[in-house]
């Protein structure tokens, strides 16, 4: 699928999770989105990027119900938030660092801009394995965060941060070098080797997205 | 008692479907040096790392200085187990190059740590540096630094990862020696490394590993002059060694001044 239409369909998602403020609304438009998962065959890894955003919902949940809202209303606003985060993961999960960069050329965002957005994206699984490696290394070393009172515990992150941050500097000095010496920035207007076009999948998914919109709008007003 | 002891080990990483270990069987002795060779993604750092826990093996037992590593710490291990990474920079955090030796003395509660620290760091020939801070150093120094802030503890055991990378000849001279006299202490080296020619001058025992196995177990003559095994394992004759191919020798010799007094002798030059 063009990455265009999942951003399409992404951004449908996204707006009626903000839009719809009644239970059984929110419960469709969350449904849309574990459909949309399941359809694109990432329901498991989306089902896992969400445990983070559960405790959220929960917390969302718990202090709505202590402050005097309804259990319902609270419920609502919980799954509301569950209903947004989702709706973006399921276009990030299902659209690489280059598809992203031909979407956002496409809606012609600065070229810096689209180059520091995809390469911040692209970065994540590196720095992910940098920082795993950088606590190895500390723990090789008698580095314990399991003991000590919080504070100590807060304490012991330097030894993390410090290289995790002197890591992706170094990085990004070397990626800064790399890509002026292969002449980036000389050309305004680069050529690319892909081109988005839209297959007539594509179009018939924008139609279900339009019809599902206007039906979604209709139950938004009445 | 061995000092490393794997037995049947399988270990796979949960991001990948296959096996970064396979059934791996070795028994390394005390005050033995093992140098582990093999392509990238052979499972040299993985087996490297299960030395001292960081990573537990899916089946089998890994055993170091008689305790199972599942029972263990990473930290009680590292207490005897002293892993050096390949970069330098996910390692040094302190604010100077003496606070970073103190680190790993201090988490271990080692005695009169400054002057350890001290001793270590003019054993390194970075004494001079002790107040800078361990990033302006060069790529060298800091390697150096990583070394020596493992060796300050003493621990029993040291897993050097690729250890002679941004080194000049006169470091990984120094390098040489000071396995060779930590392995005369009774202490057990493990070096992974791609520098063969290294490892032919230090002359340890080697493990070959390829996707996952130990493909060869044996002395440094033998691993390295099988080519068979070399082409198995995508790696490249020593050059002393090829040499003494070239030439018919039996004995390859260990170091390029040892090959040229050969050479010198069999033509009857003056030395």
């Amino acid at each position: 699928m063009d990455p265009r239409c999942r951003l399409l369909i992404a951004l449908m998602l996204f707006a009626f999770s903000l839009a719809f403020l009644d239970l059984p609304k929110v419960v469709l438009v969350l449904a849309l989105v574990i459909l949309a998962g399941t359809l694109s065959k990432i329901l498991r890894r989306l089902a896992k990027l969400q445990i983070l955003t559960g405790i959220l919902v929960a917390f969302i949940l718990v202090i709505n119900i202590t402050i005097g809202y309804s259990v319902i209303y609270s419920l609502t606003l919980s799954l509301r938030f569950l209903s947004i985060v989702s709706s973006t993961s399921v276009f990030f999960l299902t659209t690489s660092p280059d598809e992203l960069e031909q979407v956002l050329k496409w809606l012609r965002a600065p070229r810096d801009v689209v180059f520091a957005f995809t390469t911040a994206v692209r970065f994540v699984p590196v720095l992910m394995l940098d920082l795993s490696q950088i606590i190895a290394a500390q723990r090789s070393r008698g580095l314990e965060f399991e003991k000590g009172n919080p504070i100590t515990r807060l304490r012991k992150l330097s030894p993390i941060l410090v290289p995790m941050i002197v890591t992706a500097l170094l990085r990004s000095n070397d990626l800064a070098e790399a890509i002026e010496v292969r002449g980036y920035g000389v050309s305004k207007r680069p050529t690319s080797i892909y081109e988005l076009k839209f297959s007539k999948y594509d179009w018939s998914c924008i139609v279900i997205v339009v019809l599902a919109t206007a039906a979604l709008t209709f139950l938004l007003i009445y | 008692m061995s000092a490393i002891e794997f037995d049947h080990v399988w270990y796979r990483y949960s991001s990948h479907q296959d096996y970064a270990l396979k059934d791996v069987t070795v028994t390394i002795g005390k005050g033995e040096i093992v140098g582990v060779v093999g392509p990238n993604g052979a499972g040299k750092t993985t087996f490297a790392k299960h030395i001292n826990g960081l990573l537990k093996p899916d089946k089998g037992l890994v055993k170091v200085l008689g305790r199972d590593t599942k029972d263990e710490s990473v930290a009680r291990l590292s207490r005897d187990v002293g892993i050096i990474f390949q970069n330098p920079h996910h390692q040094l955090f302190s604010e100077t190059v003496s606070e970073e030796v103190l680190f790993g003395l201090k988490n271990f509660d080692v005695e009169n740590p400054g002057l350890v620290a001290e001793r270590v760091l003019e054993d390194f020939g970075l004494l001079q540096y002790r107040e800078k801070p361990p990033l302006s150093l060069s790529g060298g120094e800091k390697k150096r630094l990583c070394i020596a802030s493992a060796i300050a503890w003493d621990p029993k055991i040291l897993v050097l990862d690729e250890p002679t990378v941004g080194q000049d000849l006169n470091n990984k001279r120094q390098l040489l020696d000071l396995i060779v006299s930590w392995s005369q202490r009774g202490k057990t080296a493990i070096l992974v490394s791609h520098d063969m020619e290294f490892l032919w001058a230090l002359n340890p025992r080697i493990l070959v590993f390829s996707k996952g196995r130990i493909l060869a177990d044996g002395k440094v003559d033998v691993v390295f002059t099988d080519e068979e095994i070399l082409h198995e394992a995508s790696l490249r004759l020593p050059q002393l060694a090829e040499l003494a191919a070239k030439l018919g020798w039996k004995n390859p010799p260990r170091t390029p001044s040892e090959a040229a007094k050969r050479i010198l002798e069999v033509k009857g030059w003056p030395m």
